[in-house]
C-alpha cells in the first residue's frame, strides 16, 4: 500500500501548487486591466502624435526645405539624419519570470537584432530584471538599468530616457535610437517588435503624385520643432512600456491559466491512479477472504 | 447632419480620445500667435497649443472645449489637436473649478517662493479657462 500514501501525497502537493497558480493568474487579470487601460488611452494619441510628425517632418523632407531651415537638435536628429555607427537601444522585458514566452521571445528578437553589430557600438538601456541579466550574460554593459518600476513609474523613465538620448545624439554618441518590446495584440497575443524611434524612416505623404504642401511652422520652425518631436520621442518610449507591461500581464494570465489546466489535468490523472490502486488491494483482499473461506 | 461638413475634427489627449467628427469651423488657441480660426481650405500649419478654449461649429452650433498646451496640426480638410489636457463642456465639474480658483487666489496672497507663486498661478488660469469653457452652455454661438 505505499503506493496509495504516496499518490495522495503528490495530489495535495498539486492541489497546493494549482491554488498559486490560480491566485497568480487572477493577480496578473487586475494588474493587466490596469495596464491595458492606460495602454487604449494613450494609443489613439501615440497614433496621432505619429501621424503628425511623419507628415509634417516628411513634407519637410520631400521638399528639401531642411537645408533652408536652422535647426535646433532635436530638429538634426530627425532632418539631417547621419550614416548608423553607434546606436543607443532600450530593450524592455520583466522583472520576474513565470509569464510563458514573454522574456525569452523579446530577448531572442534582442538578439539577432544585436548580433551583427559591434558591442562597444551599442548604447543598452535595460528594463527589467531578465533584460539586466541577459545584457550581463551577452557581455552588455548596460548604460541604464531601470529595475521594479511602477506603472505610475513609466512618464518618468521615458522622459529621462529620451531627454538623455537627445543629449546623447546632439553630443554625436549615438546616430539612432531604438527600443525592443513587445507589442501587445491582445491577452493571449504579444509580439517582440524593433522599433525606430528617431531619426524617422520616412515617406513623405503624397498626394495626386505631388509631395503635400510642406506646413507653415509657426511661430518659427525652430521653436515648433523643438517642442513637437522631443514630445514625440517621448510618447512612442511611454507606449512602448505601457504595451510591454500590459504584454507581460497577459501573458502572465495566460502561462498562468494553463498552468491551472494543467494542474487540473494531473489531478485527475492522479486520481484514476489511486482509485485503481485502491481497487486493486480492495479485489485482492476479497479473493483472499474467499479463497480462505473456501478452503 | 446630413450636410457635408468639410473639416475633420481630433482632439486627443494621453489620457483619451475626447473628440473626432465632421465639423464646419474650428478656432483653437496657440502658444505664441493668439487665437487661429480653421475655416475649409486652410494652408497646413503645424504650431505649439497655448491654454484656453476651443471652439467647434457643427450643425450650424457653436461647441466649446478646453486646451491645456500641446500642438495643433492643420491641413485643408483636417485638425487634428494633440492636447497635454482638454475637456469637453460636460466633463468639467464647475463648484470643484471655482473650488480650485478660491485656492489659488489665497496661495496666491500668501505665497513665499517664486515656484509657489508660478504653480498658484497656473492653477488659477487653469481654474479660469474651465470656468469660462463652462460658461458657455453650447449650442447658441456668440
Amino acid at each position: 500500500m505505499a503506493g496509495l500514501q504516496d499518490i495522495r501525497r503528490r495530489i495535495r502537493s498539486v492541489k497546493n501548487t494549482q491554488q498559486v497558480t490560480k491566485a497568480m493568474k487572477m493577480i496578473s487579470a487586475v494588474k493587466l486591466r490596469k495596464s491595458q487601460e492606460r495602454l487604449v488611452s494613450l494609443r489613439p494619441y501615440a497614433d496621432k502624435m505619429r501621424a503628425v510628425t511623419v507628415s509634417v517632418v516628411g513634407r519637410i523632407m520631400g521638399h528639401h526645405l531642411a537645408d533652408e531651415l536652422v535647426l535646433g537638435p532635436s530638429a538634426q536628429a530627425f532632418l539631417n539624419p547621419r550614416e548608423e555607427k553607434r546606436i543607443r537601444v532600450v530593450l524592455i522585458a520583466s522583472d520576474k519570470g513565470l509569464c510563458g514566452g514573454f522574456n525569452a521571445n523579446v530577448l531572442k528578437t534582442a538578439t539577432a537584432f544585436l548580433e551583427d553589430r559591434n558591442k562597444a557600438d551599442v548604447v543598452l538601456d535595460v528594463v527589467g530584471k531578465r533584460a539586466a541579466d541577459w545584457a550581463r550574460k551577452h557581455g552588455f554593459s548596460s548604460h541604464a538599468e531601470y529595475l521594479g518600476i511602477p506603472l505610475t513609474g513609466v512618464e518618468r523613465v521615458s522622459r529621462e530616457v529620451c531627454d538623455d538620448a537627445a543629449a546623447q545624439y546632439t553630443r554625436g554618441e549615438i546616430d539612432a535610437f531604438y527600443v525592443i518590446y513587445n507589442h501587445f495584440y491582445s491577452a493571449v497575443a504579444q509580439e517582440p517588435v524593433v522599433t525606430k524611434v528617431f531619426p524617422l524612416d520616412l515617406d513623405a505623404p503624397v498626394i495626386d503624385g505631388k509631395v503635400g504642401v510642406a506646413h507653415l511652422l509657426e511661430p518659427d520652425p525652430n521653436t515648433t520643432l523643438e517642442a513637437l518631436l522631443p514630445r514625440f520621442v517621448e510618447t512612442e518610449m511611454l507606449r512602448s512600456l505601457l504595451e510591454s507591461s500590459a504584454s507581460e500581464h497577459g501573458a502572465r494570465m495566460a502561462a498562468m491559466d494553463k498552468a491551472s489546466n494543467n494542474a487540473g489535468d494531473m489531478i485527475a490523472r492522479l486520481t484514476l491512479t489511486m482509485n485503481k490502486i485502491r481497487q486493486a488491494s480492495i479485489t485482492n483482499q476479497i479473493i483472499e477472504i474467499v479463497s480462505g473461506a473456501n478452503a | 447632419m446630413s450636410m457635408s461638413e468639410p473639416i475633420l475634427l481630433e482632439v486627443v489627449t494621453p489620457h483619451k480620445r475626447v473628440f473626432s467628427a465632421q465639423v464646419s469651423e474650428v478656432s483653437f488657441p496657440s502658444a505664441a500667435n493668439g487665437y487661429y480660426g480653421i475655416l475649409p481650405g486652410h494652408t497646413p500649419v503645424m504650431t505649439p497649443l497655448g491654454q484656453g478654449l476651443i471652439y467647434y461649429v457643427q450643425g450650424g452650433e457653436k461647441h466649446w472645449l478646453t486646451a491645456f498646451g500641446g500642438f495643433a496640426e492643420v491641413s485643408s480638410d483636417h485638425v487634428t489637436i494633440l492636447a497635454r489636457d482638454s475637456e469637453t463642456v460636460d466633463e468639467i465639474d464647475l463648484d470643484r473649478a471655482e473650488a480650485a480658483r478660491q485656492r489659488a487666489l489665497k496661495v496666491l496672497k500668501e505665497a513665499q517662493t517664486e515656484s509657489d507663486l508660478s504653480s498658484a498661478q497656473a492653477a488659477l488660469d487653469r481654474s479660469i479657462t474651465r470656468i469660462q469653457a463652462a460658461g458657455h452652455p453650447g449650442g447658441h454661438g456668440f
